[in-house]
């Protein structure tokens, strides 16, 4: 309050309120769409270099191309820890090898040591630490990976699932009254330059 | 030792509480706290395990004003999907079809991930300039399931596919190996085809599936009783009371059809047994109790060969192998598990049936219309151990008591925080009540500092949003962190511990402070040994909400016990809650 706020902190503030580390490593950032209010710590990767080199409508017109550029795409108040990866998933398109984007909704907590090449996840989704999450999965909306779940590639989650093992299976469903543990405004505030207690 | 210990609160469904349900029939409410530490909740009570529940898996009933748990409501189904496609099945389809997906989605037999369609030709590189441009082809058949985490392939069990559609029916039509079946409906064509009527049907019982077989028993039994002239004359008295015979069917039909008995001279020429199938094209199966075939291949693929129960159990009831012996023995023989369908489930109340919980049904949507949950009514208590020193020591017993999760020392008080925080929009009125020693066979010690205390209403957004409230309890809480570190190495704990205070209070919550004296582990010689988690500190809490509400107009009629003429109207209510406090350690 009395004393300026330090001239470098550990993360960049930006103004839709993303809060990005410095040690954060952040690939191709032109092709990297984060929605606001999004946490990435120190040591995260996201690899917006992986960008998608053929377009399924390209015979359309060219000039759409630019703009569908987005390697990876996340929501607001998202959570990447630390060390965890993001990796647009890779695979062979008419004959030859491309990357499809990302893509991640709101309120997506990504645990550390985590890699993930999924589709898309929806949103309000708790993915554990050191979790893989296999090529083209897709996720759905409240959806909770425990720790160490290995997801199989081209897997769909459906939503209300808790998901865990080596490879994974549906354990259990998410009740109803579990729906605001996903929340993560209250975990966006307590990180960045100057962290806020959490409440109680 | 062990991992370390996340604090927890359960609470108990009142479902289970035989002793509440009584006390609630017989007298009034009011009289609460009759019956003191009789009626103490056990944790440890083996039924207890069934009854207590995190917050977040209770619902709560506005019209009984009661916690109801996923045990005691009745669920009803409101949609039927497939947790791959995501497609929604009308529930006519599952008659007909069964309780699994019948497009393409299919899950390993293996390992259960999910199966990918591909194709079974290696494509040329399409870096080499032979290659022909293959990008106007992109995939030809045939086609095979393929699992990309363990790599195992429908080509393993000999089974391919000519289309990449489909696959649920054309894997009907082929058995393991790649030999094609008949369906039951092309069966019925072809014995109705007269091209066919030369041919003598398939005799080798090792041929007849589980479907093949009961079509041919379906069709053997009906053919008899549709034939009047199948009358067995040698046993014609006794067929006319046997259980099996036609005719004693026909006849209780007839009695209870109010037909005349007497007057069906048909009846009485039908007389005859009915005779048990005698041949494969009748539906016998004579059981092959030849296991030699099965043993040699035991005995040249070893144990790596065979399949593990979780494998054999996953499988889909198969309709199209050989049933009874050698089946999904050897790995061979598993065959790819179409995706058992997940429901969208609505809850009702138990006692007063309205609809507590109900999710829209559309699959792809994860709104609710209606969704009571308790975390909504009733305050939630989260636990956290307090660094506080027992006031000997300064640097150890701090450092020891600080470190969540570790284990309690034995026979040393330790202090947990218990924050209670207020859902509703009224202020309520918290009374706790715990038994004085935890029961089980290590009686720690508990004391509540303040048992009754008030939590303020959770008032509107816009009053955090103004931060009036925040930023006092901000500041006091500073104060407080202040005058922790003014009172120097040996916490003053002698005011801050008063009885009957409140530890610290916000907008919509308050922390209070339990003192515990875990109780030592130590066994007597003789003791039977410690059970499994018998060293974590659990303490029961009687729980009891008070608070006033306005009168709602919809819910006079189902007024639970007194309604008053006036606007307000005063609730409670009571359960028993178990806070589990962390491992006392073990000497």
């Amino acid at each position: 309050m009395s004393s300026r706020r330090p001239p470098r902190g550990e993360y960049i503030e930006t103004d839709t309120g993303n809060k990005v580390a410095r040690k954060a490593t952040l690939v191709g950032t032109q092709n990297i769409m984060l929605g606001g209010k999004t946490v990435i710590q120190p040591d995260a990767i996201i690899r917006g270099d992986l960008v998608r080199t053929i377009h399924p409508s390209s015979q359309s017109g060219g000039n759409a191309a630019p703009q569908n550029n987005t390697a990876i795409s996340i929501g607001r108040y998202c959570f990447l820890s630390r060390n965890c990866c993001l990796r647009p998933p890779g695979r062979l398109y008419k004959g030859a090898f491309t990357y499809m984007p990302l893509r991640m909704g709101d309120h997506v907590f990504i645990g550390a040591g985590s890699v993930v090449q999924a589709a898309s996840i929806g949103s309000h989704v708790h993915i554990g630490a050191g979790s893989v999450i296999g090529e083209f999965a897709i996720i759905k909306d409240y959806v909770r990976i425990l720790d160490g779940t290995v997801v199989p590639p081209n897997m769909v989650i459906p939503s209300f699932s808790i998901v865990a093992g080596q490879p994974a299976r549906v354990i259990g469903e998410v009740p109803e009254g579990g729906h605001e543990a996903f929340e993560l405004r209250d975990l966006y505030k307590t990180v960045g330059n100057n962290p806020q207690p959490a409440p109680h | 030792m062990a991992t370390a210990f996340t604090p927890y609160s359960y609470i108990q469904c009142p479902c289970s509480d035989i002793t509440l349900t009584d006390r609630r029939s017989g007298g009034s409410p009011t009289t609460s706290e009759p019956d003191g530490d009789d009626h103490a909740f056990d944790p440890r009570a083996p039924r207890s395990s069934f009854s207590l529940y995190p917050l977040e898996y209770l619902m709560y009933c506005e019209d009984c004003h009661q916690i109801r748990c996923p045990r005691c409501v009745a669920e009803e189904i409101v949609t039927y999907y497939c947790p791959n496609c995501l497609f929604e099945v009308p529930s006519s389809n599952l008659k007909s079809e069964g309780n699994r997906c019948n497009r393409s989605c299919f899950q390993c037999p293996v390992c259960i991930g999910p199966l990918a369609i591909t194709s079974v030709e290696t494509k040329p590189d399409p870096n080499l300039l032979a290659a022909p441009d293959n990008s106007a082809t992109p995939l030809a058949g045939p086609y095979a399931l393929t699992c990309s985490y363990c790599l195992w392939t429908s080509t393993e069990v000999g089974i391919q596919f000519d289309k990449h559609n489909g696959i649920h029916a054309q894997l009907a039509k082929l058995r393991n190996g790649g030999t094609t079946r008949l369906t039951a409906k092309e069966r019925k064509e072809r014995r109705k085809d007269p091209s066919y009527k030369g041919q003598p049907p398939p005799t080798d019982s090792q041929d007849l599936d589980h479907e093949a077989q009961f079509a041919n028993l379906k069709a053997f039994y009906q053919g008899q009783l549709a034939d009047p002239n199948a009358a067995d004359a040698g046993l014609a008295l006794l067929g006319d009371l046997g259980f099996s015979s036609p005719t004693s069917l026909s006849r209780i039909m007839s009695i209870y059809t109010g037909g005349g008995l007497l007057h069906d001279k048909k009846a009485k020429a039908r007389l005859g047994a009915m005779r048990e199938a005698l041949d494969p094209d009748e539906g016998l199966l004579v059981a092959s109790l030849d296991e030699s075939a099965a043993i040699a291949k035991l005995r040249s693929e070893g144990l790596d060969g065979t399949a593990s129960a979780a494998q054999r159990l996953g499988q889909a009831p198969n309709l199209v192998e050989p049933p009874l012996h050698g089946r999904e023995r050897f790995l061979d023989s598993l065959r790819p598990v179409p995706h058992l369908l997940r429901t969208k489930r609505s809850k009702r109340c138990p006692v007063c049936r309205h609809i507590i919980s109900k999710p829209e049904s559309k699959v792809q949507t994860t709104r609710f219309r209606i969704r009571l949950v308790a975390g909504s009514y009733i305050p939630s208590i989260s636990v956290r151990q307090l660094a506080l020193s027992g006031g000997t020591g300064t640097g150890t017993s701090a450092s020891g008591a600080a470190v969540p999760g570790a284990p309690l020392e034995p026979l040393k008080p330790a202090y947990f925080l218990l924050t209670f925080k207020n859902p509703i929009f009224e202020t309520i009125k918290v009374t706790l009540g715990a038994p004085v020693t935890t029961p089980g066979r290590f009686a720690s010690r508990v004391t509540v500092i303040c048992p009754e205390f008030e939590v303020d209403a959770n008032t509107d957004v816009w009053d955090e949003a103004l931060k009036d409230n925040a930023e006092r309890d901000r500041e006091q809480r500073r104060r407080r962190g202040e005058s922790i570190s003014a009172g120097g190495g040996g916490i003053n704990s002698a005011n801050q511990l008063e009885v009957g205070k409140i530890w610290e209070r916000g907008r919509n919550w308050v922390s209070i402070v339990v003192e515990v004296v875990p109780a030592s582990l130590a066994l007597a010689p003789g003791d039977p040994p410690l059970r499994e988690d018998e060293d974590v500190l659990e303490i029961p809490m009687s729980v009891r909400v008070e608070w006033e509400a306005e009168m709602a107009g919809d819910e006079v009629g189902a007024a639970p016990s007194r309604s008053n003429s006036e606007a307000r109207e005063k609730r409670e209510l009571a359960y028993w809650c178990v806070l589990g406090l962390g491992r006392i350690r073990q000497r």
